[in-house]
């Protein structure tokens, strides 16, 4: 790089910028307050959460603990693929699902070229946007959330959070604890384009399919009611 | 880019000659800001958040040495190379060196307006490089050795078809039909996702870049981006020293204006944050990660009357909702960018001279200003381009002194009610029976296209002080 490029640009900068202490810029930055939030589809998180992610075109189970989650993930593969494998990444958390009592062969890494799908356990689950989130490392490598034909992705009730400015206080936490991770991605839908005559197509470069399986206490009605507030 | 912006007229005419692409702009511009209002409807508190993004936005830029020195740093802490450049030129040189130090062949480039303004992919292909759009309208476009007509949707002015017999004159895959949308998809997809797994190099574009912590910010639907910051062994993020913005929270809250605006969704399907290379705990991403920050007159627009203007978040709104663009469509504009935002930043960042027709594509409707997540005067900065365009002399001379009689016409009110009514009164006698003119003097480039109504026989100001006049009688009898 050429070392005058920076030194003018930051010069010009200076001269334009107002002048104030750092300390003084990060008070005024606090002054400026947070953003409003737009309001959930339902009162009650899971509900609302759920209707997200249909809106975004997942689709999506309700488990109440990890021996349904393990039935339900293998019912999925096999209805898709007629098979019980599976790709997930060498997350502690998945590492302890019971799955051999559903019949599931997971291989735990990251997803190689040709294995159509993969499994996610998120780190969050946004519900104002419907998004999953996962950050990358070795219980998540890029490439499973990218390269699959579909991708499944485990969230845990306990890991819901209302809105994007809680999911960033959870999200500091674990910056402050292990480091920032490479990638923090969050995942709102199967991968789509529009680029041809406006046309919606899933499947453009990513997942075709997006399938989310939310797990713990989650009241009963909360799919139901999910799906009416998605309809269109 | 090649500009020509000089030739917007001509442009625009050739334009509206091709019957199949006006009718597609007509269905976009329908259907775009149905799209958008429907995404904001329920969200009362939506001009709230613009007024506070902006503010955001505004202290922000008054600190702009502060927070990208802030956001420099921190980028330097997690690992990344941070370069700057002054220019174009300067610019692509950055890019193409690290690409040659890593003897890379294959560069797999997701979308980015700025490297379309430096013109990268020209550069780096003259020096060898096998480079490849990846987002699906501008892989399409890069393909027909086109530019976008569009900042959000690049290809959207080519119908199906044409795309079809583009990938089968393209593709060497044999024969096939690909008879429907769906198969062109999958057949990019396939195409592309080789290209991937063999680029040594991904460039990406950034919507934000976060001083507090160096994350830099990318929202796509397709996820070509994330291929590219993750597939390649060298990443490198491409954008300008505008993009800081202080907090994480603060480039989410953009983003909840920027989807709604651009594609009418409450949220796109990737929306990412990348801080580096490769950790120790990673098993993939790239080992060596760049930025390449662009100034290229940022900082004059910076220090101008123009600099609402860096608070754009290229959503596309203002084009969507432009009779202008929406009748021309983006390349009669002669330049990367189009429309409403196009207009003010072509001049500004390429020149007046050059240019100076765009500001004059306004029929200050204000839809534009109306619609946008930034809260930018649009209308009014087009207004001082056309104030600076005539008192530059950049236009033709006949129009300044069109503009200096009318204005001094102006200053005269008496002189103006008197020979307004004289000229109305005229029209009214002799359209009086056909009730419009099909031809007008000095206006025949209007009446090329419409007829002109026969005025009623009265001014606006005759009609108005008649009035005043009966309602001040009306008084009196009371
Ligand atoms: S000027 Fe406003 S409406 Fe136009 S692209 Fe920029 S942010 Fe969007």
């Amino acid at each position: 790089m050429s070392t005058s490029a920076r030194s003018e640009i930051f010069a010009r900068l200076r001269e334009i910028s107002r002048k104030a202490s750092a300390e003084r810029i990060h008070q005024d930055r606090q002054a400026l307050g947070s953003a409003p939030v737009p309001t959930p589809p339902a009162a009650e998180m899971c509900e609302a959460f759920l209707a997200n992610v249909l809106k975004n075109q997942g689709s999506v189970d309700c488990v109440a603990n990890r021996t349904e989650a393990v039935a339900a993930i293998g019912h999925y593969i096999y209805s898709h693929f007629r098979s019980h494998r599976l790709v997930a990444g060498n997350d502690p958390r998945l590492a302890a699902m019971p799955w051999r009592d559903a019949g599931v062969l997971p291989r735990f890494g990251r997803l190689e070229v040709g294995e159509p799908v993969a499994l996610s356990f998120a780190q969050l689950g946004v519900v104002e946007t419907g998004a999953v989130l996962t950050w990358t490392g070795k219980s998540n490598p890029a490439a499973n959330n990218l390269l699959p034909e579909h991708h499944m992705v485990l969230v845990d009730t306990a890991d819901l959070v209302p809105d994007m400015e809680h999911a960033w206080g959870r999200i500091k936490q674990e910056l402050e604890s292990n480091g920032r991770p490479r990638g923090i991605n969050f995942i709102a839908g199967p991968s789509s384009t529009a680029d041809i005559e406006g046309q919606l197509v899933y499947g453009a470069h990513g997942p075709r399919k997006w399938h989310v399986i939310l797990m713990g206490k989650i009241p009963a009605e909360a799919l139901s009611r999910a799906r009416a507030i998605a309809a269109p | 880019m090649e500009q020509r912006s000089d030739t917007f007229l001509d442009n625009a005419s050739e334009a509206l000659k091709n019957v199949e692409q006006a009718k597609r702009r007509d269905i976009i511009a329908t259907f775009a800001p149905l799209m958008r209002s429907a995404a904001i409807e329920g969200f009362d508190e939506f001009d709230t958040l613009r007024q506070h993004v902006k503010r955001v936005r505004e202290h922000a830029l008054d600190h702009l040495e502060y927070y990208l020195g802030q956001f420099e740093q921190q980028a330097v802490q997690n690992g990344n190379h941070v370069h700057f450049a002054r220019n174009s030129d300067e610019f692509n040189s950055v890019v193409l060196d690290i690409c040659q130090q890593h003897d890379a062949r294959r560069v797999a480039k997701g979308k980015s307006m700025v490297t379309e303004e430096t013109g990268l992919n020209s550069f780096l292909q003259r020096a060898g490089l096998e480079v490849m759009e990846t987002d699906l309208g501008e892989y399409i476009i890069q393909r027909a050795g086109e530019t976008p007509s569009h900042i959000v949707a690049p290809a959207l002015h080519k119908s199906a078809g044409e795309i079809r017999a583009l990938f089968q004159s393209t593709h060497d895959l044999g024969a096939r039909d690909l008879p429907e949308t769906v198969d062109l998809v999958a057949e990019a997809r396939e195409v592309l996702r080789e290209h991937f797994l063999k680029a040594e190099v991904g460039i990406i574009g950034a919507n934000a870049l976060v001083a507090e912590n160096g994350y830099s910010m990318l929202v796509t639907n397709e996820g070509n981006g994330d291929l590219c910051a993750n597939l390649p062994r060298v990443l490198i993020v491409c954008t300008t020293i505008d993009r800081v913005l202080p907090l994480a929270q603060d480039a989410t809250a953009m983003l909840r204006l920027l989807v709604r605006s651009a594609t009418g969704q409450a949220q796109t399907c990737y929306t990412s944050f990348y801080s580096g290379p490769r950790r120790d705990s990673d098993v993939d991403g790239p080992i060596e990660t760049h930025f390449v920050l662009l100034d290229n007159k940022r900082s004059d627009i910076l220090d101008s009357d123009y600099r609402e203007m860096l608070e754009c978040i290229r959503c596309g709104a203002c084009l969507n909702h432009c009779p202008i663009y929406s009748s021309v469509g983006g390349h009669a504009y002669g330049w990367v960018y189009p429309g409403p935002m196009g207009s003010i930043l072509t001049p500004l960042l390429t020149s007046l001279e050059q240019s100076h027709a765009l500001p004059n594509a306004c029929t200050s409707c204000g839809r534009c200003a109306e619609v946008c997540p930034a809260d930018i005067p649009l209308p009014d900065l087009l207004r001082d381009l056309r104030h600076e365009e005539n008192s530059r002399k950049l236009s033709a001379g006949r129009w300044r002194l069109g503009i200096k009689l009318h204005g001094w016409l102006a200053r005269h009110p008496k002189l103006y009610q008197l020979s307004t009514a004289i000229a109305i009164h005229t029209l009214h006698l002799f359209g009086r029976k056909r009730g419009s003119y099909s031809s007008l003097p000095m206006a025949s480039g209007w009446t090329s296209q419409r007829d002109f109504p026969a005025p009623q026989g009265k001014t606006f100001m005759q009609q108005y002080k008649a009035r005043l006049k009966r309602l001040a009688e009306q008084r009196n009898e009371h």
